[in-house]
């Protein structure tokens, strides 16, 4: 791996230059939320942040996006499917987690027999600078699914703060090509010594939080353990888990029509509504909060293993800190596990 | 959808109870009695029966202003649709105002079925003063 | 607070040894800082996990609707408020719970004491004597209770359940405040202005439908952003379907919402949901001379009338 090396103050030249040729998101304050958004400068980032209250996904799968539109001219139909004209993106400062959650998104749209075109459209091209986690939270659990706080998965270059330079590590050719043309310098031994020290400090400081050894057996097992029922009696039901989530995927598609126009959206959903499941019929296959549950866990922890050959979450801990009734999806594992 | 401010119209969607209120209208419209076109009327059975969404669907597609209108206190054909609904009423403009909708785009007035040349009046005042707030913009979709 | 738990306990086993209740509705501890999470108890022996403490913040009247058995439910004041408001829209009968009030000192606004900290982690917290002491990687700080309660709390002037069958502790001593003096100042800033603070918050909303979901008053089989047919609104992120939904939901709670603040704590996009509600909250008083959750007797606001309500809103009435 190559690894190059660059001052803090120098990130700002090399940010703006990287703006005049991709569309730049990074972590922006908004009141005192962060959120991933289009910068327009340098000086809207903020890095000094744990990680974003939304999942950076929506950059590349919007919450809400039109499909086509139709019409009519004449007696003839019409339709037009948006096209974005778009420069590539460049994700600049998300966390390894966030970056480890593209792959599992491409699982998803960028399927063997299911390419998704307007997902495709912005995936493509696209760069991801991540920076790792120095001080990772209690509720991180990267490394409990495969991650960690400096996983390069997902990144095409991966920053590590060691003080007053950012080491980058260079992971694939597309960031070896990018950083062999803004020009940085090579990282020096004593450099690379000091990443190391401050990668291992992160590393130690996180303890493992679920058992994943057995863990799929174990939930295909328990699926009709009564036990689902009193892990989520608190449950409200809300969209928070699977929106704040990085690898959920979930979306309905809607048409909206007025007078001579349609237009066909795509909406982010989610697996913990009612409404998912309902059937034209009223019948609901999944009515209470303990078939709704169950499936957002089973689905990472099992059906993903099967589809993918791995769970889909990253570790993140979003739904963790979030969830308004502390519902810690960590320790439903865990009672899980040890039944 | 944004409009040419020139020789703009506003489009104003009045839901008119079916007992007093559409019947003052239509004693307008016999008595030959000109008022402007910008109103688009609804009926509905009763001011009892406007569910505040209709006021936020107008709005939100397209109307420049709502104007509700019912039988005079007393005089509902159910009784007291007309009571239950002027609280709701009260409370559906404060909060749209305070929301920070322009004070004037949604408004309420009584009208008997013997109003038609008050009924007139109204439509031309609820006009003139929309217009003068200027096309609506604020809960337009898209 | 721990002799509080221990009273909440003692009275919990009570009820299920004399079958007088099959379940019971409390908080245990929760697996984060500052945080305390709802349980369901059945049995005796798990009394003991039940905690009160100042992050029992949720509104445990949401879990009492739809459910056949007899419930005792720990509640504090805005939490009977609710209940209140329940039995009067027949959710739940009176007969069917038994409630436990506990007055309430306010509940901390996890929010603001991490606010506190710039970013610091905090990784256990404790109270005591109106202390609230912080802990994390090398620093411990300690605030003052009482400035970071939840604004609802903060504005609240029923802090002693309103409605109880057993009483856990002393009464708390009410104090006067000024309820509607962040309205008044909201109503003096400009049309502009307003709308600008208003879409701005909504326009952050994902639509996650926390705040319905948390609210003991959204009870609805079915919600109107939920129906289809028709479609009240539409689920863009188009800030006019945002707003819409955000309006509709507060009217949806004109003289029903109780200010418990249960919505604004489960919003993860921190969206200022107290500004639309608390307006009918305010206005619903000033016109109609009514408060939620207070009375069993009274009839809700909407559901009644008086000839003489005020209709200076109208054109040439
Ligand atoms: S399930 Fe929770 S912890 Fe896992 S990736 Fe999703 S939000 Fe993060
Ligand atoms: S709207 Fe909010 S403050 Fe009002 S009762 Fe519901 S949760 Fe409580
Ligand atoms: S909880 Fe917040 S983000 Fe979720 S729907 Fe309500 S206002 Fe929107
Ligand atoms: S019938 Fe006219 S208001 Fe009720």
């Amino acid at each position: 791996m190559k690894t190059k090396i660059i001052r803090k103050q120098d990130m700002t030249g090399l940010l703006n230059n990287l703006i005049q040729e991709y569309e730049v998101f990074a972590p922006v304050k908004r009141d005192d939320l962060v959120i991933f958004d289009r910068i327009g400068s340098d000086k809207d980032v903020s890095l000094e942040y744990t990680n974003s209250i939304k999942p950076p996904k929506e950059i590349l799968f919007p919450q809400s996006e039109t499909l086509f539109t139709c019409g009519s001219i004449g007696d003839a139909a019409s339709i037009e499917v948006p096209v974005s004209e778009e420069r590539p993106r460049l994700l600049f400062g998300i966390r390894p987690c966030d970056a480890r959650s593209f792959l599992l998104l491409d699982k998803v749209f960028n399927e063997e027999n299911h390419r998704d075109v307007y997902y495709l459209s912005r995936r493509n091209d696209m760069m991801v600078i991540a920076i790792g986690c120095i001080k990772p939270r209690a509720t991180c659990f990267c490394t409990s699914v495969g991650g960690g706080p400096f996983s390069s998965q997902g990144s095409d270059l991966l920053l590590v703060d060691i003080g007053d330079d950012y080491i980058i590590q260079v992971i694939t050719d597309k960031g070896s090509r990018l950083v062999e043309k803004v020009g940085v310098a090579d990282a020096g031994e004593n450099k690379l010594a000091l990443m190391k020290m401050v990668i291992q400090e992160a590393e130690l400081s996180m303890s493992p939080q679920i058992k994943t050894d057995g863990l799929k057996e174990k939930l295909d097992s328990a699926f009709d353990d009564p036990i689902w029922g009193s892990l989520t009696e608190k449950c409200l039901s809300c969209g928070i888990c699977t929106y704040l989530c990085p690898s959920c995927y979930c979306f309905d598609i809607i048409d909206e029509v007025t007078d001579s126009k349609g237009e066909r959206i795509r909406i982010w959903d989610s697996c913990q509504f009612p409404l998912f499941t309902l059937q034209a019929s009223g019948s609901n296959p999944r009515p209470t909060n303990k078939e709704r549950h169950r499936q957002r866990v089973m689905h990472k922890f099992s059906y993903c293993v099967d589809n993918y050959g791995q769970v889909s979450c990253v570790g993140c801990g979003r739904c963790v800190i979030e969830c308004p009734v502390n519902l810690d999806i960590r320790q439903v594992l865990t009672t899980i596990s040890n039944r | 959808m944004k409009r040419e401010t020139n020789d703009w119209e506003p489009k104003i969607v009045a839901f008119l109870c079916n007992w007093c209120s559409y019947a003052g209208a239509d004693l307008a419209g016999v008595s030959r009695i000109q008022y402007p076109t910008n109103i688009r009327i609804i009926r509905v059975p009763c001011s009892g029966r406007i569910n505040p969404f209709f006021i936020l669907s107008s709005l939100q597609h397209g109307a420049d202003g709502v104007l509700v209108c019912g039988c005079h206190p007393g005089d509902c054909h159910y009784l007291t649709g007309n009571y239950n609904a002027r609280r709701k009423f009260a409370l559906l403009q404060s909060l749209l105002e305070y929301a920070g909708v322009e004070k004037g785009r949604v408004q309420f007035s009584w009208v008997s079925a013997a109003e038609g040349g008050r009924f007139a009046e109204l439509v031309a005042g609820v006009t003139e003063s929309i217009q003068a707030l200027g096309p609506a913009e604020k809960l337009v979709k898209r | 607070m721990s002799e509080l738990s221990g009273q909440i306990r003692e009275a919990v086993r009570k009820l299920l040894r004399q079958k007088e209740v099959d379940l019971v509705i409390g908080f245990e501890a929760g697996t984060l800082p500052l945080h305390s999470t709802p349980c369901f108890i059945r049995e005796q022996q798990e009394a003991e996990r039940l905690i009160w403490n100042s992050f029992c913040d949720n509104n445990l009247a949401k879990y009492l609707g739809k459910r056949q058995e007899k419930i005792a439910i720990i509640a504090k004041s805005c939490d009977a408020r609710a209940i209140v408001e329940l039995i009067k829209e027949k959710q739940i009968s009176r007969e069917q719970v038994v409630i436990v009030g506990v007055p309430c000192h306010g509940m901390i606004d996890r929010r603001r004491a991490e606010a506190e900290l710039e970013g610091k982690e905090i990784l256990e917290a404790e109270e005591n004597d109106g202390e609230l002491t912080l802990k994390g990687n090398g620093f411990t700080k300690v605030l003052k209770r009482s400035d970071y309660l939840c604004y609802g709390c903060e504005v609240c002037f029923h802090r002693n359940p309103v409605i109880y069958d057993i009483l856990i502790g002393d009464g708390v001593a009410e104090k006067a405040t000024d309820q509607y003096s962040d309205i008044a100042e909201f109503e003096a800033k400009s049309t502009e202005e307003r709308w600008r603070y208003i879409s701005d918050q909504v326009s952050k909303c994902i639509r996650c439908y926390a705040c319905r979901n948390a609210c003991p008053l959204c009870y609805c089989r079915e919600c109107f952003v939920d129906n289809t047919h028709p479609q009240w609104t539409g689920k863009t992120t188009d800030i006019s379907d945002t707003m819409i939904f955000h309006l509709m939901r507060a009217f949806h709670l004109a003289g029903r919402c109780v200010g418990c603040g249960a919505c604004e704590r489960a919003c993860p996009m921190k969206v200022d949901i107290r500004k639309l509600n608390r307006k009918l909250v305010s206005d619903v008083k000033v016109l109609f001379d009514y408060e939620a959750g207070i009375s069993l007797d009274r009839t809700a606001p909407l559901a009644t009338f008086k000839p003489d309500d005020p209709e200076g809103f109208m054109l040439n009435p």
